[in-house]
């Protein structure tokens, strides 16, 4: 019996490792099919935690003898488990082009409703299991607690995170990790099995069947990957998102997880980020460039500068881009492999000119190349007769209502530090930035420094008349507030611009998401609640934790893993020494509240005091601790509500329901419209509301 | 069996809420809401019901082109999408609403864009080379192009933009008062502003002002026709050879754009075919000959026909742009199917932006973006053979480089 005990507790870690090695993959794989923004994965994990605790809800069926609990079903559950994440990212892979036009970008509610579609099978059986392995061991052991599976479920998620943290994201690809990450699980459900039996041809085919799904998704790898037009020449999955190179006919297009960034043989978008700003400066003798596209380094060899420093922050871009001669070097350049916002801070050197070559600003990670702070930063760096530039998404003929405020925000903190900036609207709007009066007339410019171009010499004077560039500067709101690092605000105006472009409104989904929580709530008894809120602000913690490691540090891409890995670690500790002091019970939650509201009052401090001068090791030390309060809380509440078996499933749902409801309304909704410091605020008000439903009611 | 509980009864129903509602709404076709797409193989708009406003505005004008039918509803028969419209209801193109039984168009004398462009940007090759088009458009478009390039005009309400006010006489004031020797109704869909184009066409040809129409050529025969009596230009995007490709990514149909271009070519009007070419949709070699093939049986070798570099725009956003080797051999293929015109767009620097005589093959009018540094014609004939060459020249060449 006590052999049974232990090979479900063993089942339960593996299970723990590969959920969170499938929900780490799963969100890389997301982000590289659907958008690479921050709203994606709160979306990921929303659906991730809901269908978790509707799974965990419906293991009570199992209670009313629906599906008795049994060893044997629980063994073959977990075998189904291990093959299932492979699976899940194929179907992700493939089902893209089922459901969307091939090609398109999708909006809010089919990215919802896609994650939810594609994650639900694995998703609603990994709720199922947790508790359903604590009945079949109570079938076994009567006296034995929940926490017990509580803190196998965690050491195994703990496990999970690292291994895909430190080893999985480094060395090998998805459907690679997922076969390694699966394995001990398989082995461990095929020891679950009875030893003899009638059935074991066909546990052993089932075994053999889920061994096979995970091997084929090695093979298919590449093959799932492959594209419509032309021929995958790469694919790599860096620690920071996924890069594939497109090679049709002779064109080489650089994809980052999923969109073209640029290709080859486009060389006027090269001209307008280089020459619009050079062309304004007398002497370009020292260029910072922060991220590169094809044909960038032949225009700024035109001016030959003594020294560009390249800065990008993915080795694995650069090499890409030289090796398909999508960049070339000459001498001068310097490359320099870094966060471009870290260099900036750290670096003594002024530059004549700093050039930005970014995407449009809609993730985080971007947004803080547009902010105050990072304005401030460059002007710092840049000589007194230098230039600034960077770009946005253009238009043709009209400026949209969202994207005149959107460029009237950038417009308005770029014009806190340059006395000069004028917006010109290329095929992406140019912003020059300088202490000089800006000249618009950058064909006569050019000639007059003896630089050739094809684009701009022969379209500049039919695309960039002087009314059109009037009259976009014109139509500059001074009225709309700037973008902070703690308040971005271009990244709500993002937020709507894709809602615009869809014609889609998010009233109905936050109407339905308030129903079904308001009915939540006011089902579930006082200690649920406590954890609904508890889970709540961890998860809302982590997302605050990975939006603030995104501005301050920004690549929460790669260290995604160990976020997450973090805010795990801190649960079984937590939840060991929480069972130890569990017969406290109204006390212990009152103390853990106290706990966690004093963490996030500290954190609020730290963010508003120190800002980006804090070091990574707070985000990691607040996380832990954010945790451990949270694992301490679990056993105590579960033992006020009896630890029975209605008990731990509720007492796991409010858990995983609350943890999704932080992930949700921190990153669509509060973040990105009250900032970082009043969602921690809020928060916390959320955990004020628990301290006072505990205070106030009885043991 | 035990009786089941209030709040088991709810978690049930939760649980299938979830598991039921939230799937079928996402398998839903992706436009369930008025006037978006009806799903992933027709992305075609719908009718907006109940989206007109009260009362027609400063800017309406009674539609020309419509039937009233039975309970105050009326069609609108200016394009094949001929919506049916109840009072309140609001067109596909957003343009058209009906009031109390009447169709009332909302883009007369609003303009959303109002620009001085160089008719080559059109593109219009053939037509006035270095002159400038005085070029306008209200919002509105009858089709759904996933890459639509002007999307911030063409899929939104009049109402929900700031124009200028610039009815059709004005509008002809301010074309001669910046020297554009024609007016271009183009950016969004001219179609979608019939009465305001015809209207202000109207004027322009009697004030000696060309009229320029750049399309999607999605319009009925009699609107056509009407229109065909003062455009002296047009230049018509074919977005490719395939029913279905239109209606998966364009919202439309084939074969009344075909319609239309029979119906220019048998009016004599100058035009001129765009053709974008999409990757993994429209770059499939045998429909572009079979494309070339149309055009020579149907409307002869003389209309120049433009490939368009495609670059990720709007919803599509996910392709990589056109191979440059693609469109050079899309471009020998048309000039080997017989079609004497076959220029390349969006590609700067390439000998495919030049003209070349189709008789004796010397260089015409090289082209460098909207840069006319050579130009070997003289009135409408090539200088060297002095065959005919199809189009509206100048007489006496064109204007200063």
């Amino acid at each position: 019996m006590k052999k049974n005990e232990g090979s479900i507790t063993s089942v339960v870690i593996a299970t723990g490792i590969s959920s969170v090695v499938a929900q780490l993959i799963t969100i890389r794989e997301f982000l590289a099919q659907l958008h690479g923004n921050e709203f994606v994965i709160a979306l990921i994990l929303f659906n991730w935690l809901v269908l978790g605790g509707v799974g965990t809800l419906m293991a009570r069926l199992a209670l009313r003898g629906y599906w008795k609990a049994s060893i044997k079903r629980l063994a073959w559950m977990s075998v189904l488990l291990s093959c299932l994440p492979s699976i899940q990212i194929l179907a992700v892979r493939w089902f893209r082009d089922v459901f969307f036009i091939h090609g398109v970008s999708v909006g809010f509610y089919q990215t919802l409703f896609y994650i939810f579609l594609t994650i639900a099978p694995y998703t609603l059986i990994i709720g199922f299991v947790l508790p359903y392995s604590l009945f079949v061991i109570r079938n076994l052991n009567p006296a034995c607690s929940g926490i017990r599976i509580y803190l196998a479920d965690n050491l195994g998620d703990i496990a999970g995170g690292a291994l895909f943290s430190f080893f999985l994201v480094y060395f090998v690809s998805p459907m690679t990790a997922l076969l390694l990450s699966n394995l001990p699980l398989l082995v461990f459900a095929y020891l679950l099995f009875p030893a003899s039996g009638r059935s074991r041809i066909g546990i052993l085919s089932g075994c053999g069947l889920a061994l096979l799904i995970l091997f084929s998704g090695v093979f298919l790898e590449t093959a799932s990957l492959s594209p419509r037009e032309g021929e995958l020449a790469f694919y790599g999955e860096s620690r920071y998102g996924r890069i594939e190179v497109l090679r049709d006919r002779d064109q080489f297009t650089l994809l980052r997880d999923g969109r073209p960034v640029f290709s080859s043989h486009n060389f006027s978008m090269a001209e307008e980020i280089i020459h619009y700003p050079l062309s304004q400066i007398e002497n370009a003798g020292h260029i910072l460039l922060i991220s590169a596209e094809s044909g960038m380094m032949e225009e700024l060899e035109k001016y030959k500068p003594a020294i560009v420093d390249y800065v990008e922050l993915d080795p694995q871009i650069t090499e890409i881009q030289f090796r398909f001669n999508l960049l070339k070097p000459f001498p001068g350049l310097n490359i320099i492999h870094k966060d471009g916002r870290a260099y900036l801070k750290e670096t003594d050197t002024s530059y004549d000119a700093v050039i930005i070559n970014f995407t449009e600003p809609d993730t985080f990670q971007i947004n803080r190349f547009f902010t105050d702070e990072f304005f401030s930063m460059v002007k710092r760096r840049i000589r007194p007769q230098g230039i600034f530039s960077f770009s946005m998404e253009g238009f043709e003929n009209y400026l949209s209502e969202s994207q005149r405020r959107k460029l009237s925000c950038v417009y308005n903190t770029a014009s806190e530090y340059f006395s000069h900036v004028t917006l010109l609207p290329g095929q992406r709007v140019i912003f020059l930035c300088t202490d000089s009066p800006v000249m618009t007339d950058i064909p006569q410019r050019l000639y007059q420094k003896g630089i050739q171009t094809d684009y701009i010499s022969s379209f500049y004077y039919g695309n960039l008349t002087e009314e059109r560039i009037i009259k976009l500067n014109e139509l500059m709101d001074p009225a709309v507030p700037v973008n902070t690092d703690g308040s971005p605000r271009l990244i709500r105006l993002m937020f709507s611009e894709w809602f615009e472009k869809f014609a889609a409104s998010p009233v109905g989904f936050i109407a339905v998401f308030s129903m079904l929580g308001l009915i939540y709530l006011f089902r579930i008894k006082r200690e649920e609640f406590v954890l609904f809120t508890t889970g709540c602000m961890t998860m809302g913690s982590e997302i605050l934790v990975i939006f603030a490691f995104q501005i301050f540090f920004g690549y929460v891409y790669f260290q995604i893993g160990l976020i997450i890995t973090v805010f795990l670690a801190g649960l079984f500790p937590g939840a060991w020494q929480g069972h130890r002091l569990r017969q406290k019970g109204k006390g212990v939650l009152l103390f853990t509240d106290c706990l966690l509201i004093i963490f996030m009052a500290a954190f609020i401090m730290s963010i508003l005091f120190i800002g980006d001068h804090l070091p990574i090791a707070f985000f990691f030390i607040f996380g832990a601790l954010v945790s451990f309060a949270c694992g301490f809380q679990f056993p105590a509440a579960l033992h006020l509500r009896k630890d029975d078996n209605p008990a731990a499933t509720r007492a796991f749902s409010a858990d995983l329901i609350g943890a999704a409801c932080g992930i949700l309304v921190s990153s669509v909704f509060l973040i990105p419209y009250f900032g970082l410091v009043w969602t921690a605020v809020i928060l916390m008000a959320i955990k004020i509301m628990s301290l006072i439903a505990v205070a106030a009611g009885n043991e | 069996m035990n009786k089941i509980t209030r709040r088991q009864f709810l978690y049930c129903s939760a649980a299938l809420f979830s598991a039921s509602a939230i799937p079928a709404w996402a398998a839903r076709p992706s436009g369930a809401k008025p006037g978006n797409e009806y799903g992933k193989e027709d992305v075609s708009g719908r009718v907006f019901r109940g989206d007109a406003p009260e009362k027609p505005w400063k800017w309406s004008h009674e539609g020309l082109f419509y039937d009233k039918l039975k309970n105050d509803r009326v069609i609108c028969g200016v394009c094949p999408n001929r919506c049916n419209l109840a009072p309140g209801d609001r067109s596909v193109c957003r343009s058209k609403v009906n009031i109390g039984g009447t169709l009332y168009t909302l883009t007369y004398g609003n303009p959303c864009a109002v620009h001085l462009d160089p008719v080559e940007k059109k593109p219009l090759f053939h037509f006035k080379p270095r002159s400038k088009a005085f070029s306008i458009a209200t919002t509105g478009c009858n089709l759904r192009c996933l890459n639509c390039q002007n999307w911030e005009i063409s899929q939104v309400r009049p109402e929900d933009v700031r124009y200028s006010e610039l009815f059709p006489k004005e509008a002809v004031e301010a074309a001669k008062g910046v020297s554009a020797e024609s007016i271009a109704y183009t950016y969004s869909e001219p179609v979608t502003f019939f009465e305001y184009m015809i209207g202000t066409a109207r004027i322009a040809k009697e004030e000696g002002i060309y009229n320029l129409l750049i399309s999607n050529g999605y319009i009925n025969r009699e609107p056509l026709l009407e229109l065909c009596r003062v455009v002296d230009g047009a230049n018509v995007n074919l977005k490719s050879f395939s029913d279905s490709i239109y209606r998966k990514l364009n919202g439309g149909r084939l074969q009344p754009v075909l319609e239309t271009f029979r119906t220019m070519h048998e009016k004599g009007i100058h035009f001129e075919i765009t053709n974008l070419v999409v990757p993994g949709y429209a770059d499939d070699q045998e429909m572009v000959k079979r494309m070339c093939e149309w055009i020579v049986e149907s409307l002869g070798p003389d209309h120049p026909l433009h490939f368009l570099r495609f670059f990720p725009k709007y919803k599509l956003n996910r392709l990589p742009p056109t191979p440059l080797s693609t469109l050079t051999r899309f471009r020998e293929l048309a000039l080997s199917g017989g079609i004497r015109y076959v220029y390349l767009g969006n590609v700067p620097d390439n000998e495919g932006n030049n003209t070349y005589c189709h008789n004796c093959h010397k260089m015409l009018v090289e082209r460098k973006g909207y840069l006319i540094p050579e130009y070997n014609l003289t009135g409408n004939r090539c200088k060297f053979c002095n065959t005919v060459i199809p189009g509206v020249w100048d007489e006496g060449g064109p204007g200063p480089v």
